[in-house]
């Protein structure tokens, strides 16, 4: 640290920063007995220290992501002396010095580096060495660092343009990584050059964001002690700059644990970022008497039941009149006010809950297919409504068709000339705007210019919206079956939108890597969520609408909070791009499902994986849980349906602080016990499940004939 | 997608057995024999493009060949205008900091459909009037061409709508012989009838409403919709709305 610091003062010097010069000799001199200090200890290697050390680095990213442009680039080779000066600069408004060191070390490291391209090879086949050779219960730990340290020294000599030390480093070692980074490994044989990377945003992100591990502290002493002989500085230096080691406190975990965890783009999520508090709970319904329906009393009375004159009050949202703690203030973000529509509609949804099934392992529910035929490969989005009265289809023709389950058939407002002729004054008057001559069952939407990868209907009915490859979500009405708005904002594909459970807000994501918050009356977004190091595949609302979660190609989950922007959840663990996700109808969990063919299970409050139900094979791209949560369905393009046991898949959760703290997650292996059944189509991959008010399931899927 | 049905090796050529082997190498097992005709026409296409580029720009350097610079510089300036990838991750980040600072904005209960301005929704006509060619005989006055003006609500495409040609609108200057753009705008078209019984000069507001135009039943052909004016004298009783056997000639469907 003392030859750095001198280097450092005879860099500035030579560079002709007078000033920085001396402000560093100045504080340099009131650190020096702490140099000396901090050297004596690196030997003992005292928790103290090892906490110092990994701290920084925390810092360091930390501000990258407020945004000090400065250090948050990493580009050691070009322009080595005015970052000193700017990230000396940058420490001296923080008043931090400490935080300084091992940006200035890790700067002049990467220039020792650059000399060394050929022992790139020697040095990771000596901590393979190490690693093989450690005692067991740390050799699962230690293997995490394999693979970032592999792809990090491999993008740096792509980066500075060592292409054959590149070619043959990768070639040497790419076999020793884990089977479930074959995707990764197989884009960055595709890179040799520098000019390769320019246009790949996600490994450029990959190299200027740290990969973070979880490591115990026994362990990470154990790495840290080797490290630091001599030989091995430059792995050291490495790992100091591309890594950030979340230590623990507590046993090693075993392979099985870590494999559970591991896998996404950017390592597993520090424990901090699962802080933060999640109001997870629903927002109370209004309540208000159920007008009864005397017609109604007499249908379902036929056995001779007493009938009940009072008005039954609705007691859907919340049994009692204390505020859950964990459910959101009513007014932490604007809703729209409930429209007499609204409120109509539902009193319909609690006469429909009234004859809901209750399903469960004895009573499972009826699946009913509906399969797009002649699709010819170019279904590419479904949604149905919440009643289940109209099913949309988004196509690679770019076109968006609306059909109707029901009986009733779909029918748009008249046009102007034929409404000034009706009478206004009718009882009726709602029928008579509807237009009769094109009364159909099939409505096609045109607009979009590329295929449409994501559909949504409004609660209320009046509004769909539709995503597509052209970068742009339309907003569609229903009543005059007409394009009406289009928001424009990612300039890339757009691959998942949707309404919010309360209407006007909606959320889109895409290949920009960022989701967006829109509201139907903005033309431009009010939140922007970015964070993500690859595209955002899937975007869903929280069912109280102030969180939203987002799965992306880097294979992570976040969840975001509507209020401010901020990213409160992260979870890892899926080892594929996350297609699927579903909030359980309390609130409390969320499923998601990937290319891997695994639903994975994580319990909001705490920030954990609570299950993992094993059995597809083949990416899940349908997840739903049923109407009281009781089941969850997930389809696949396996072709098949499956039911799983949401009851008993979260009962008895081990949620403890120790289990948070650490991350010891022990997850059962019981998908066998979970799964309730089966179902296969034919030959029809399962594109979207919908669970109707009564729990019949629904299902659909384009046929393709293979 | 069905199975590959590659080209025998013998038979393919050596460019067809290049991008099958490119897709081998990153790992895509099933395609459609047509991808690599695809692959080749974008790789001939960008090629040419590329040269075609650096031949001019070695011609403006004026240089007698084309050199490895004028390519590179050919490649550079074609990626920066088709082939741009996402904004990198900070700046995203920055963007991001800057609009989640300002809180949500308040509903206003009450309010209608929620959309937009005008000016950013594609609820607006698509269409546009020209001055009809025929003169229609009686009362033969001069010939005022319509009227638009801008910012008042909507119009029906189909039935020419009565107003007093009284100076009741803010015209749209001088800009009716040309092509009107119409993006974003919204027209009221007032047009008097072109019976010779017009209507006393009292001034009548047409009837509009807040109708949302519905282009689509228009279909894919501009149906323009000729008018006929007559000067402001004539008056007529007969009812505004209704439509007149004359106007079928006047509708001229391209």
């Amino acid at each position: 640290d003392r030859q750095t610091l001198v280097a450092v003062l005879q860099f500035l010097r030579r560079s002709n920063l007078r000033e920085s010069e001396e402000i560093l000799r100045r504080e340099a001199r009131l650190l020096g007995d702490d140099l000396g200090g901090s050297v004596a200890t690196v030997a003992t290697s005292s928790p103290g220290v090892a906490a110092v050390a990994a701290v920084p680095p925390g810092k360091g990213e930390a501000r990258g992501h407020c945004g000090v442009g400065s250090s948050s680039r990493r580009e050691p080779r070009a322009v080595g002396s005015p970052r000193a000066a700017r990230s000396l600069g940058g420490s001296l408004s923080c008043a931090v010095v400490v935080e300084d060191q091992p940006d200035v070390s890790a700067v002049l490291s990467a220039y020792n580096q650059q000399g060394d391209p050929t022992l790139y090879e020697e040095y990771y086949s000596g901590l393979k060495h190490f690693i093989e050779c450690s005692l067991d219960c740390h050799r699962a730990e230690l293997s995490q660092l394999f693979y970032p340290l592999f792809v990090h020294m491999y993008l740096e000599l792509v980066y500075n343009q060592h292409e054959s030390e590149a070619k043959s480093f990768f070639e040497r070692f790419h076999g020793d990584q884990e089977c479930y980074y074959q995707d990764d490994l197989r884009v960055l044989s595709s890179l040799t050059k520098k000019e390769h990377m320019k246009g790949n945003e996600t490994m450029l992100d990959f190299r200027t964001s740290k990969f973070v591990l979880r490591i115990s502290r026994d362990s990470y002493q154990l790495l840290k002690r080797h490290l630091q002989e001599k030989q091995n500085n430059q792995i050291w230096n490495i790992v100091q700059e591309h890594l950030y080691i979340d230590i623990f406190d507590g046993m090693p975990r075993s392979k099985q644990q870590i494999d559970a965890m591991v896998g996404s783009l950017a390592g597993e999520a520090k424990r901090e970022a699962n802080k933060a508090k999640v109001f997870f709970g629903l927002l109370k319904e209004p309540e208000f008497d159920v007008p009864l329906d005397d017609e109604d009393e007499e249908g379902e009375n036929e056995e001779g039941k007493p009938k009940k004159k009072k008005p039954k009050k609705d007691n859907v949202g919340s049994k009692s009149k204390k505020q859950d703690p964990n459910a959101p203030p009513q007014n932490r973000i604007p809703l729209p006010e409930l429209k007499d529509s609204d409120k109509l509609d539902k009193v319909m949804n609690m006469k429909e809950a009234a004859r809901r099934v209750r399903l469960g392992p004895e009573c499972l529910p009826s699946i009913c297919f509906y399969t797009f035929l002649n699709a010819y490969q170019g279904l590419t989005a479904v949604d149905i409504t919440d009643d289940s009265s109209m099913i949309v289809g988004g196509f690679a023709d770019s076109t968006v068709r609306v059909w109707s389950v029901t009986p009733k058939k779909l029918r748009s407002v008249k046009t102007a000339a034929d409404l000034s002729l009706i009478d206004k004054e009718s009882d009726d008057v709602l029928e008579r705007i509807m237009d009769e001559k094109t009364a159909s069952e099939l409505k096609i939407l045109y607009g979009h210019s590329g295929p449409v990868y994501g559909t949504s209907f409004s609660p209320d009915r009046n509004y769909l919206l539709s995503c597509s490859e052209d970068g742009t979500v339309r907003l569609w009405s229903l009543q005059t079956f007409t394009c009406l708005v289009g928001y424009k904002g990612h300039n890339y594909p757009v691959w998942d939108t949707q309404f919010s459970p309360y209407g006007y807000y909606f959320v889109s994501g895409g290949h920009d890597r960022v989701a967006r918050l829109w509201a139907t009356d903005h033309y431009q977004p009010l939140r922007i969520f970015a964070g993500h190091l690859a595209d955002v595949t899937c975007t869903r609302f929280h069912p109280n609408s102030n969180y939203i979660a987002t799965g992306s190609a880097d294979r992570t989950i976040r969840l975001w909070d509507v209020l401010n922007g901020n990213c409160v959840r992260i979870f890892t663990g899926h080892k594929g791009p996350i297609h699927s996700l579903a909030f359980s109808p309390n609130g409390r969990f969320l499923a998601t499902g990937a290319t891997d063919g695994r639903v994975l299970l994580w319990d909001i409050g705490h920030g954990l994986m609570v299950g993992e139900l094993k059995g597809h094979t083949d990416t899940i791209y349908a997840l739903r849980f049923s109407r009281d949560g009781e089941i969850l369905a997930s389809g696949s393009m396996d072709n098949t349906v499956r039911l799983w046991d949401a009851v008993k898949a979260f009962e008895d959760l081990e949620t403890d602080d120790f289990t948070t703290a650490t991350g010891h997650i022990n997850l059962p292996e019981n998908s066998q016990d979970l799964l309730l059944g089966t179902y296969m189509t034919k030959s029809t991959p399962v594109v979207h499940l919908h669970f109707t008010r009564r729990n019949l399931l629904l299902a659909a899927g384009a046929y393709s004939s293979q | 997608m069905e199975a590959a049905k590659m080209a025998s090796p013998k038979s393919a050529p050596k460019d067809a057995q290049v991008m099958a082997q490119i897709l081998k190498d990153m790992g895509i097992t099933e395609y459609e024999p047509r991808v690599i005709n695809q692959m080749l026409e974008f790789a001939y296409r960008y090629v040419t493009t590329i040269l075609e580029d650096a031949k001019i720009y070695s011609s403006h350097a004026k240089k007698s060949s084309v050199d490895a610079d004028d390519v590179r510089l050919a490649i550079q300036c074609r990626t920066d205008q088709s082939f741009t990838s996402p904004p990198p991750r900070d700046f995203l980040l920055d963007i991001a900091r800057q609009k989640n600072q300002t809180p949500l904005p308040l509903i206003k209960p009450y309010s209608g459909p929620r959309l937009p301005p005008d000016r950013y929704c594609l609820t607006a006509p698509n269409y546009r009037l020209k001055s009809l060619q025929k003169k229609v005989s009686s009362t033969a006055g001069r010939i005022t061409v319509p009227r638009l003006s801008v910012g008042a609500v909507s119009s029906r495409p189909s039935t020419p709508t009565l107003g007093t040609p009284s100076a009741q609108t803010v015209s749209v200057s001088a800009k009716v012989g040309a092509p009107v753009s119409l993006a974003g705008q919204r027209f009221t078209v007032q047009i008097p009838s072109s019976q010779p019984a017009g209507k006393s000069g009292t001034p009548s507001t047409p009837t509009v409403q807040n109708v949302l135009i519905n282009p689509s039943l228009i279909g894919p052909k501009n149906i323009l919709i000729t008018t006929n004016m007559v000067p402001p004298g004539a008056a007529g009783d007969s009812n505004p709305l209704k439509r007149k056997h004359e106007d079928d000639d006047d509708y001229d469907a391209l």
